[in-house]
């Protein structure tokens, strides 16, 4: 640096500004504290258990003092009769839940459309209801609508001349249900980050264009999602970050040996080997690849929306 | 510059973390036992009080709380050795016990946790759980003379390397029902209804199922007959298997039993045989002989059908226990059917002995005296604590010296079933726990009279010999988890699915040769090695 005096000054100088500006205005940087000590606590220090992906993981020795075993656990599972299943199960289900990622947008320029009146507001509290039921209660619920004999679905198709489906325990319908739900749940919630947004467009943009004859789609199209397109690719670069992350207990939930075929995903291989089976180093190793591959995900995307809209997450 | 410090700084903050947290592990030996405290023989154990610290796996039929429960209390007196029982549900057992197994936050014992046999030798070669060998010989009289008296328990609980980790739950092998557990049971009255005899052979069982189907034998036009019902289909082949001439070896081995020539371990799930018994309950499944959803029934849904009475036959505990409803007594139990080609063996029984019940941990200051606490089960004074409880409290003996618990608990004022009456004051009802069951003192499920003469029934088919499970070396266990969790995990799938018709028994070729692939072999060899140390034993 000493090769360099203008760039340590400027170094220096920017230094100074920001311990002037954390002097300045300290009772922000309080308010930061929480969240900086919280990651670092529960986030960061963690991470150096990452290395018993590389171990032999005994528990006496702990992690520092297990062997070392390089990338034997990664091979074995790259050599497991189920990794491309994995693989290919984990991705055509994130896809399928990512295909659906306009849904909450559309409801929320409709509420958005709606006088606010009662019925504006029951339509929110309903569609916001079912994200506050335990998944649990949801796999429960699916199971009995969907009962081959007694549920309440296929009733309706054998009254009206079909045969029974056995939904549960067919692989072709173990995706549409999984993520059909997953979305019955959380379309309404999800809509909330986009009318905060909505209620932030100028409603004189809406006055000045409906007195230039711009018909109620013209204006959706043109004012409101131009205003919350910013909030829609962070969202959308955020829901790649967990592109591999699929809610697994549901999954778990929902899994039995017909339908395994579909529902045998990254996750629950890893609750199964890690948890159940007490192969702590093994589940490391898998869960460290997924997420070097989510990561890699996120900084791709992330990438690509900064050249092409200038919005991006840094 | 100064960030780069910073860094720096917050680097080796993480680092000495690390180190701190590696600590604790690293003094786990534990101090050298004061022996002098215990006493010669017999009760109580210790001279000063001691505690000791026992994380146990809590079955949803056993009381919530041990350390409130009449028995331990008693035997904290008896023994001058406190017990602080830790309760960890069994919804979240297997994860908690792994935890706290990673964590070395050890407790000095766990007892009734079902730690799979291949982590018991795990975590005994890592030095986590003590070998027993030495504290049985000189402070386990009790188990000790079982194991001389049974030496193929003595056996079945030794790992590779010559040691015993944990004390197991024997039975005795004379007490038919408990090994079998689970059997076949008929209706009784749809028989008689149906003019027909409890089913002898395979295609017999077909023609009950078919005119329970067809004949609506309860004489009820609103009852939707169905013919087989389970909690899962595993029952059913299980009761099938030895009427095809596979699983001769017993229910613990889901996958090997013995060549017929007498010398090799054979995979069975690729013989012929298993072919055609998939072939045969695929028919039943076809015809909707079998409950349609059974691979995705729940426990609760199933004992709600069970309730309506519209199960035919199923494969269960006794469904006069457990069953609820009015049909609940209608059920008798089935018999061993022969096969197509004349095979004709029950093969649902278990070894009498397991092991996974009671370990020691490194972390236990008093080994000599959790040792002599946990022995006295094996005596009869012991079993007779554990099972029946106090005389004159929970039981008492009959005339003609039979046990039998006092009336609260048999006839339960407040309805209480009889596990839930006898939960209130001991803990046995759930299982899993180390000891030995007796049948003068076992009154659970399996030591009812419909259980026994159920079990009766199926006794002249027992197969001859039953293996324990296989203990395997720490190399061929990292290949059985890896290589043979994917095979049993195929096999049971594809059975599954050819079952259900979801896959096509044409595909059989297809199946077996994925099988070769995936390393059966190598699977074989392991399985060969561990039966030939185990008959070296």
């Amino acid at each position: 640096m000493a090769k360099n005096p203008a760039r340590a000054i400027s170094m220096n100088s920017r230094l100074d500004r920001f311990k002037k500006n954390v002097l300045l205005n300290w009772r922000l940087y309080v308010f930061l504290l929480p969240a900086i000590l919280y990651f670092t606590i529960f986030h960061y220090i963690p991470m150096y258990g990452v290395q018993i992906a590389f171990k032999d993981f005994y528990a006496t020795e702990g992690i520092t003092g297990s062997p070392w075993v390089g990338f034997d656990h990664f091979s074995r599972f790259f050599d497991s009769y189920y990794f491309w299943r994995l693989i290919k199960n984990t991705i055509i289900l994130s896809l399928y839940q990512l295909i659906l990622f306009p849904l909450p947008i559309i409801f929320a320029l409709m509420l958005n459309e709606l006088k606010n009146g009662p019925f504006k507001k029951w339509s929110q509290t309903l569609t916001y209801a079912p994200h506050f039921m335990s998944v649990v209660v949801i796999v429960g619920m699916l199971v009995a609508f969907l009962d081959p004999i007694t549920g309440i679905i296929n009733h309706v198709i054998t009254s009206l001349g079909g045969s029974s489906i056995s939904f549960l325990t067919s692989p072709e319908w173990f995706r549409h249900i999984f993520v059909w739900s997953g979305q019955w749940q959380t379309l309404g919630w999800g809509t909330i980050i986009y009318l905060a947004a909505l209620s932030g467009v100028n409603p004189e943009l809406h006055e000045a264009a409906k007195i230039d004859g711009a018909s109620r789609i013209q204006r959706i199209l043109h004012i409101n999602i131009p205003a919350i397109l910013p909030t829609i690719v962070v969202l959308f670069i955020l829901n790649i970050g967990s592109f591999m992350a699929i809610g697994f207990e549901k999954v778990l939930l929902m899994q039995n040996n017909l339908n395994a075929e579909t529902s045998d995903i990254i996750q629950t291989f890893v609750y199964q080997t890690g948890l159940l089976e007490g192969q702590y180093s093994f589940a490391a190793a898998i869960g460290l690849f997924d997420s070097v591959i989510n990561l890699t995900l996120l900084v791709i995307v992330n990438q690509i929306a900064r050249k092409t809209s200038e919005n991006s997450l840094w | 510059m100064k960030l780069k410090k910073l860094f720096i700084v917050l680097m080796l903050l993480v680092l000495i973390l690390a180190a701190c947290s590696n600590n604790n592990s690293s003094s786990d030996a534990a101090e050298e036992e004061d022996l002098d405290n215990l006493t010669d023989s017999g009760l109580p154990i210790v001279e000063e009080p001691i505690e000791l610290d026992i994380f146990a796996g809590k079955a949803p039929a056993t009381a919530d709380d041990w350390n409130d429960v009449l028995i331990w209390n008693e035997y904290e007196e008896m023994t001058n050795i406190n017990v602080n029982w830790d309760m960890v549900p069994h919804e979240g057992l297997s994860e908690k016990r792994n935890l706290a197994l990673a964590s070395g936050d050890l407790p000095d014992a766990f007892h009734s946790a079902l730690i799979p046999v291949p982590d018991i030798f795990k975590y005994g070669q890592q030095g986590t759980f003590i070998p027993l060998n030495d504290l049985i010989e000189e402070h386990a009289p009790n188990l000790k003379s079982i194991l001389e008296e049974y030496p193929e328990v003595e056996k079945a609980i030794t790992f590779p390397d010559g040691n015993i980790y944990s004390f197991p739950l024997i039975y005795d092998p004379e007490f038919s029902a408990l090994r079998i557990s689970e059997g076949p049971w008929i209706r009784e009255d749809w028989l008689e209804a149906l003019n027909m005899d409890v089913p002898e052979t395979t295609d017999e069982f077909y023609e009950y199922l078919k005119a329970v189907k067809e004949g609506n034998p309860s004489g009820d036009e609103s009852i939707e007959e169905i013919p087989f019902g389970a909690q899962s289909i595993n029952g059913l082949l299980t009761y099938l298997k030895g009427s095809f001439g596979i699983g001769n070896k017993g229910k613990g081995h889901r996958f090997i039993d013995l060549d017929p020539d007498g010398e090799t371990v054979r995979f069975y799930p690729t013989t012929e045989n298993y072919k055609e018994m998939i072939e045969y309950v695929h028919k039943l499944y076809d015809e909707g002989l079998i409950e349609e959803n059974i691979f995705s029934i729940s426990p609760e849904q199933f004992y709600a059908n069970a309730g309506e009475g519209v199960y035919g036959s199923t494969y269960n505990h006794s469904p006069a226990e457990l069953f609820p409803g009015e049909h609940r007594d209608s059920f008798t139990g089935g018999l061993t059917l022969e096969g197509p080609h004349g095979d004709k063996a029950f093969t649902g029984i278990s070894f009498p002995s397991s092991t996974t019940g009671f370990v020691i941990t490194s972390q236990n200051e008093n080994p000599a005296a959790t040792a002599r606490w946990m022995d006295y089960f094996y005596s009869d004074e012991g079993a007779e604590l554990f099972f029946m409880g106090i005389e004159g409290e929970t039981f008492e003996k009959t005339e003609d010296g039979e046990y039998e618990y006092v009336e609260e608990i048999r006839d339960n004022p407040d309805g209480l079933t009889l596990d839930q009456a006898v939960a209130q004051y001991l803990t046995w009802p759930g299982g899993q726990y180390p000891g030995i069951l007796m049948e003068d003192y076992f009154k659970g499920a399996e030591g009812t009279e419909s259980s026994k003469e159920a079990a009766e029934k199926l006794e002249p088919d027992f197969i001859e010999e039953v293996w324990p499970s296989f203990t395997y070396t720490e190399e061929e266990n990292n290949t059985m988890t890896s290589v043979g969790a994917d095979i049993e995990k195929y096999v049971t799938e594809m059975t599954d699915q050819f079952i259900s018709g979801q896959t096509p028994l044409s595909e059989w070729d297809t199946y077996v040769e994925t099988l070769e692939n995936m390393g059966l072999e190598q699977y074989m060899e392991i399985q060969q090695d561990a039966y030939e140390r185990y008959l070296s034993n």
